[in-house]
């Protein structure tokens, strides 16, 4: 008996109750998908993703300051072309003092690592600056959609 | 005449591939054209069953190729439509009985008397569909608005825009489920055709009707009344060419909705519910 009453208690309290919230599936299924099709049309599994993320940062950081956790990186599809979208917040810009000791820096470095080459050793640690300075060419990388298999 | 060549692929499997080719096929028959219907899903065929043929087979398209019969001898005649034949996959092969270059030799000899081609293409992306596409210089990939489905056929769209042969490709949507989309719980045809970036050529909504012309051996275009029947009527007329908007498929929202819809179609007026 005491079931029955609290049974109608539950349907009464449910009828006059808001209705849950619903979620909108549509939206969830849409972007799940956008972000599965971007990681197989460029190959770039999420491990891939934040070694390019973190190679743009170590490049961009030497030229401006900025907020190195916000930093987004994300793909978009526009018609037939696939876009590399970088959103940077900067913080500050830096000075002309600090950009010119940056150059500096770099040239020194460069003279140095040419004199080792020629001396016939080969410097790993230019190597790897390498590749950081390629990913990050520009902050929008266009990709054609043709070039994937 | 220099018949066309479409495939008719998707990727995944059950959305739709092969109900897709026998419904353009006896449409295109319908409205006067010479058509093949080609089975290339070598050792899982039912092309044969859902065109009610799967008694008339005598010879297979590996029969042909092995040179047991002539190409003629092996295509079946429609039960209704003499413009309509089928070129049937043989049932205890597999897919490596056949390659690509004889699928395309057949294709091409087909093409010299017939409006149309349509190959049926079994799931997948190995051997099965590089033989199915070899002949093909047109594609219709179909898809259902899932993400399983699309992800297929995004991964078969790149396959298909690297091969030189295919000159165009367009996306078909089964199995659309108008009160799921409207309640925001199914992606929508605009959702699709955005995530993939393909043009469409039909949108075919979710119709039981399917299944019952299939159990008769009979494709649902032959159902005048059938909505899926006739969004797959103008499949056929777009590939020939026609310029035909797609159907309405929206179901009205309420009661009001509907008398109006009742009666927009009675003065023959299009109205988006």
């Amino acid at each position: 008996m005491k079931e029955i009453f609290t049974d109608l208690y539950r349907k009464l309290a449910g009828f006059f109750q808001a209705p849950p919230e619903k979620e909108n599936l549509k939206e969830v299924a849409c972007n799940r998908l956008k972000l599965v099709l971007m990681q197989d049309r460029t190959n770039l599994t999420p491990f891939l993703l934040e070694r390019m993320r973190g190679e743009m940062i170590d490049v961009l950081s030497k030229y401006v300051e900025m907020d190195k956790e916000a930093l987004e990186l994300s793909f978009e599809q526009e018609g037939e072309q696939m876009a590399l979208m970088l959103s940077i917040p900067v913080l500050r810009a830096k000075d002309e003092a600090e950009l010119q000791a940056l150059i500096k820096a770099e040239e020194e470095a460069k003279v140095k690592a040419e004199k080792e080459k020629t001396a016939g050793k080969t410097g790993t640690g230019k190597k790897s600056k390498k590749s950081s300075e390629e990913a990050a060419k520009g902050p929008k990388k266009k990709k054609s959609r043709k070039k994937k298999q | 005449m220099t018949g066309r060549v479409i495939v008719i692929t998707s990727g995944k499997g059950g959305v739709g591939k092969t109900t897709t080719s026998a419904n353009i096929g006896t449409a295109l028959a319908k409205a006067g054209q010479k058509v093949v219907l080609i089975d290339t899903d070598i050792g899982l065929r039912n092309l044969d069953l859902l065109l009610g043929l799967e008694n008339r087979i005598v010879y297979t398209i590996i029969d042909v190729v092995e040179e047991r019969c002539k190409l003629k001898q092996a295509l079946v005649k429609d039960k209704k439509n003499p413009n309509l034949c089928l070129l049937a996959a043989a049932q205890t092969r597999d897919k490596s009985s056949i390659n690509q270059e004889q699928l395309k030799s057949i294709c091409d000899e087909l093409k010299e008397e017939n409006d149309f081609i349509i190959v049926d293409c079994p799931a997948g992306i190995e051997q099965g569909f590089q033989n199915a596409v070899a002949g093909a210089t047109e594609a219709i990939v179909v898809t259902t608005p899932e993400m399983s489905a699309v992800r297929d056929a995004d991964r078969i769209i790149g396959l298909l825009e690297a091969k030189e042969e295919i000159e165009s490709y367009k996306l078909l949507l089964n199995r659309v489920r108008p009160k799921l989309v409207q309640s925001n719980d199914m992606m929508s045809v605009d959702d699709v055709v955005d995530i993939l970036s393909c043009s469409l050529i039909g949108i075919i909504p979710e119709d039981v009707g399917v299944i019952t012309s299939t159990n008769k051996g009979e494709p649902i275009v032959n159902d005048e009344k059938s909505l899926a029947g006739q969004a797959y009527q103008n499949v056929a007329k777009r590939i020939m060419g026609e310029e035909v908007d797609f159907l309405d498929i929206d179901e009205p929202k309420g009661f009001v909705a509907k008398i109006k819809k009742f009666f927009a179609g009675l003065f023959g007026k299009e109205q988006k519910a």
